[in-house]
């Protein structure tokens, strides 16, 4: 136990009695997000009902010395809203509100604890949306999808969320409120706003986002292509984006997985094809039906089996709903499964493809494959069963040779997810010891203490420690003044 | 002891350094001349140059083409320049990816119109005067056109980087994929950052498709409440537009738009027939407005181009307020500019989606270009808007910071970071905001 009672004292007296959480059984609630490897029980979680009370909360923890960990709805994949060092946990679940809908200058400024489908669903009547929308956007919160810079099926087109933010507001580990960026687009000075987003709460609470708002497309089409196997589909995405065509989204399913959908919720998917593309395009109806036209078109060249096109939004959401639950529905096929995040350039889909099943063949392993093809960006999930001897072994050996392959093919460890407590240590296989360091200074500069989110996004290795200086080049000989 | 000018030429060859006197002169930076011009041709030559000025605690300003040169306050030091158009080649390029990766001294002109042209995609910027400007210099100042409304800005389209830190450490941040997380965005950070941090060498792109037709339309009127009412239906409707600008009345005089107050220029890009059927609409707006829309050709955008380059002397200032604003701040802009003094005037155009203006001040004396930006400033504050002296002559930058005020926090924080990585003070030194 790292918090004296003195500060849990203090803590109650900031947030009142109902916004703290100091029994083992409610702050176990709190030890793991969806990653459910990595636990770590909070000592104290508080909930916070405004920025000053977070405020408050920081400078008290900040004066004992004491970790501080953010955590919005806990979905996320990487381990990240957990505590391996124990400190208190700031829940931001009850910080939900819309402060702001600013139609006219195309945002909204949100606390962060509003789930992500709420703001949608308050600017829906009048025609705009925010384009983010991670699979979990039912539940996750905008202030988690900032700290992970969360993805989702429909950022092909529109881009991540770094792309829809305008503005942060951060109560640093100093206990100051930082404003970064806002309504008004540009602002002279480093982009803090950009270097912040992502940063996995390792820079300070965030307290309040500013985020842009995109209107509704006048048109929307999906199209379900059948494939007879993943490889050939992979080819089929190449082309589409070859093609110069950039749909909103560009989803893949296996075969595997299309079984444990259909045996489960029944997307219409069909049961004996080797793969399907979920395709969708949207923008001004005359481009989507002459584009949905050239997309059926080049799926056909590529062999596909079948193309069809969803005739109404029910058809539209029952194919989406497949997709969206893609990863629920393997529990009829296997106990448990690891999740993989990493990307490959898109046109190097196929081959990432073929060295999958390799992998899978060698280490006895089951893939099951949902992904958003369109970006090359691959979500495996490989399942296991840890009562069957050393499947989980093989599961993780798997997992790490296909991680390895996809950065041989120029690719990344994470392309949504983030890196958290799960992937720190993988970054060094996409950056040298002088990268890590830059990333370890920008961290000490918003957190000198070191009391953010201890131990997550990056990896506790010497070359990232204070002092450490990586290799500079040395002069040629006779360079001297 | 030997000589800067031997120490580089050990480092870059003899041909690659310039200091004589003749030739640091017309490197000099606002008056401030350089001890040596250095022309390096690789990311390593430009660490070997930046350890070198790291241990002798010189200044070092990189440039590549020199077309914003007139950027930021005025320096006060200058040792080296270092001239990055020696290394200005495609380092990759796949098309069927939609990326690529250049280094910092190629031109948008060349990267655009030559390499990315014949296959119909792009990378998205066009700010004026973009086919003589390096990638690298419009990532260090975040330079943008019309195509922002949509595509964005740097911002949005740089993956990856790599960078000469200010003590001649090589770094890399971000990826080579169009999606990754991978640690801090350590691109965005680089972004506007006027090589403060790093001497930009390498950047990894984000290419789009270019569209397969574009057409262009005039909206004009007599007011400018009828422009912002055209321009809040615009962004309260599904029309994706390519390009948004809004002109003032001096910036539309040789377009033949009669006595219009204001105009909208707007393209529509995708296949024809989405095209046709937007610019339908658009008319409709314009119309249930009481404005006038004309298509027109698509050189409009050259012409505009021509009309917002500044001449030698004129002051550009970016003014950054919000879409539904735009009236309100044209009008304001008006009302302060006639204090200029006789024979002074400004051209205002600026993409009005985002909320992005610029303005050309012709033929005022620097005082009062400072007293108008001061007034300026106070007008969009409401908002939380700002106005910076983008360009201009050093007197203009030296009346007022040109950057204008930062939060407090902020500025700390900014203070930390420069301090992080550039203790001695080696990269572009006092030219960025606080006077870093």
């Amino acid at each position: 136990m790292t918090v004296s009672s003195s500060l849990v004292t203090e803590l109650e007296r900031i947030v009142g009695a109902s916004g703290i959480v100091t029994s083992h059984e409610g702050r176990m609630t709190y030890e793991c997000d969806m990653h459910v490897f990595y636990k770590g029980e909070p000592d104290v979680v508080v909930l916070p009902a405004d920025r000053e009370q977070v405020q408050a909360v920081v400078r008290a923890c900040r004066a004992a010395a004491v970790p501080i960990i953010p955590r919005g709805s806990g979905t996320g994949l990487i381990g990240g809203a957990m505590a391996p060092i124990g400190g208190v946990m700031i829940g931001l679940n009850r910080m939900t509100r819309i402060l702001d809908i600013d139609v006219r200058n195309r945002c909204a400024v949100v606390e962060p604890g509003l789930i992500n489908l709420m703001l949608t669903k308050a600017v829906a009547a009048r025609g705009w949306f925010f384009a983010p929308d991670p699979s979990s956007q039912m539940v996750s919160s905008i202030g988690g999808n900032v700290s992970t810079n969360a993805g989702g099926p429909h950022c092909l087109k529109y881009g991540i969320t770094t792309n829809h933010v305008l503005g942060l507001e951060i109560v640093t580990s100093r206990g100051d409120v930082l404003r970064l960026g806002g309504k008004v687009a540009d602002r002279p000075g480093y982009d803090l706003t950009g270097a912040a987003i992502g940063a996995e709460g390792t820079f300070g609470v965030v307290t309040a986002v500013t985020v842009r708002l995109l209107h509704v497309p006048e048109a929307v089409k999906t199209i379900l292509a059948t494939f007879s196997d993943i490889e050939t589909a992979s080819e089929a995405v190449s082309a589409i984006i070859a093609a110069g065509i950039i749909p909103a989204a560009l989803e893949m399913l296996d075969d595997v997985m299309i079984r444990a959908i259909e045996e489960g919720i029944g997307a219409g998917y069909p049961k004996d094809a080797g793969a399907v593309l979920l395709i969708e395009l949207d923008g001004p109806a005359a481009e989507v039906t002459v584009q949905a036209d050239h997309v059926a078109a080049i799926c056909r060249a590529r062999d596909s089996l079948d193309v069809r096109v969803a005739r109404d939004d029910a058809e539209r959401a029952l194919l989406w709903k497949g997709r969206k639950e893609a990863a629920g529905a393997i529990g009829r096929i296997a106990p448990s499964f690891l999740l993989q995040d990493a990307v490959v350039p898109r046109s190097k889909l196929p081959q990432i493809m073929r060295e999958m099943r390799a992998i899978s063949e060698r280490h006895r392993v089951l893939f099951a494959n949902v992904f958003h093809a369109g970006d090359g960006n691959l979500h495996p999930l490989i399942c296991y069963d840890e009562s069957n001897g050393d499947e989980l072994e093989r599961a993780k050996a798997a997992n790490e040779e296909l991680l390895l392959a996809c950065i041989a093919l120029g690719g990344s460890v994470t392309g949504e997810h983030g890196i958290g407590f799960d992937k720190a240590r993988h970054l060094t296989l996409q950056y040298a010891e002088a990268d890590l360091n830059f990333m370890y200074r920008l961290r000490r500069a918003f957190d000198p203490d070191g009391l953010m989110n201890p131990r997550k996004l990056l990896p506790s290795h010497p070359a990232c420690g204070e002092g450490f200086r990586p290799h500079r080049p040395a002069l040629p000989e006779g360079t001297w003044v | 002891m030997r000589s800067l000018g031997a120490a580089l030429a050990a480092i870059v060859g003899r041909d690659a350094v310039s200091d004589d006197a003749a030739r640091t002169s017309a490197a000099a930076l606002d008056g401030v001349v350089p001890r040596a011009v250095v022309r390096p041709s690789s990311t390593e030559q430009v660490a070997h140059v930046l350890v070198l000025a790291h241990e002798e605690r010189l200044v070092v300003a990189p440039r590549a083409r020199g077309t914003s040169l007139d950027a930021g306050t005025p320096p006060v030091r200058v040792d080296l320049v270092l001239d990055m158009t020696g290394l200005d080649r495609v380092l990759e390029w796949s098309p069927d990816d939609l990326t690529a990766s250049v280094e910092a001294g190629i031109t948008l002109g060349t990267l655009n119109e030559t390499v990315l042209g014949p296959r119909r995609q792009a990378l998205p910027l066009d700010p004026v005067g973009w086919r003589r400007r390096s990638v690298g210099g419009v990532t260090a100042t975040n330079a943008s056109g019309p195509w922002r409304a949509r595509y964005g800005t740097m911002r949005d389209l740089l993956l990856g980087v790599r960078f000469v830190q200010a003590d001649g450490v090589v770094t890399w941040g971000g990826a080579k994929v169009v999606k990754s997380v991978t640690g801090y965005d350590v691109p965005k950070l680089m972004v506007g950052a006027l090589g403060t941090l790093g001497v930009l060498t390498e950047l990894t792109l984000r290419l789009h498709p270019l569209p397969e037709t574009e057409r262009t339309w005039f909206v004009t009127g007599p007011s400018l409440e009828m422009i912002q009412a055209c321009l809040d239906a615009l962004i309260d409707s599904a029309l994706q537009p390519t390009r948004v600008d809004v002109l003032d009345t001096l910036a539309l005089a040789g377009f033949g738009a009669g006595d219009a107050k204001a105009a909208l220029a707007v393209s529509f890009g995708s296949v024809a027939d989405a095209v046709h059927e937007q610019g339908e609409r658009l008319v409709a707006i314009g119309r249930g407005a009481g404005a006038s829309v004309t298509e027109r050709p698509m050189e409009l955008w050259h012409d505009l181009e021509r009309v917002t380059t500044p001449a030698a002397g004129d002051v550009t200032l970016d003014i950054a307020t919000l879409p539904a604003r735009i009236a309100e701040t044209l009008r304001a802009f008006g009302r302060e500019e006639a204090t200029l003094g006789r024979g002074a005037r400004s051209i205002v155009t600026g993409r009005g989606t985002v909320g992005a203006l610029t303005a050309v001040v012709k033929g005022a004396a620097p005082a009062a270009v400072a007293s108008l930006v001061t007034r300026l400033r106070a007008i969009v504050a409401d908002h939380d808007g700002s106005v910076v002296v983008r360009g201009g002559p050093r007197e203009a930058r030296a009346a007022i910071d040109p950057w204008g005020p930062l939060d407090p926090h902020v500025m700390d924080l900014t203070r930390t970071i420069k301090q992080t990585f550039d203790p001695r003070g080696v990269l572009n030194a006092g030219r960025f905001v606080g006077g870093l």
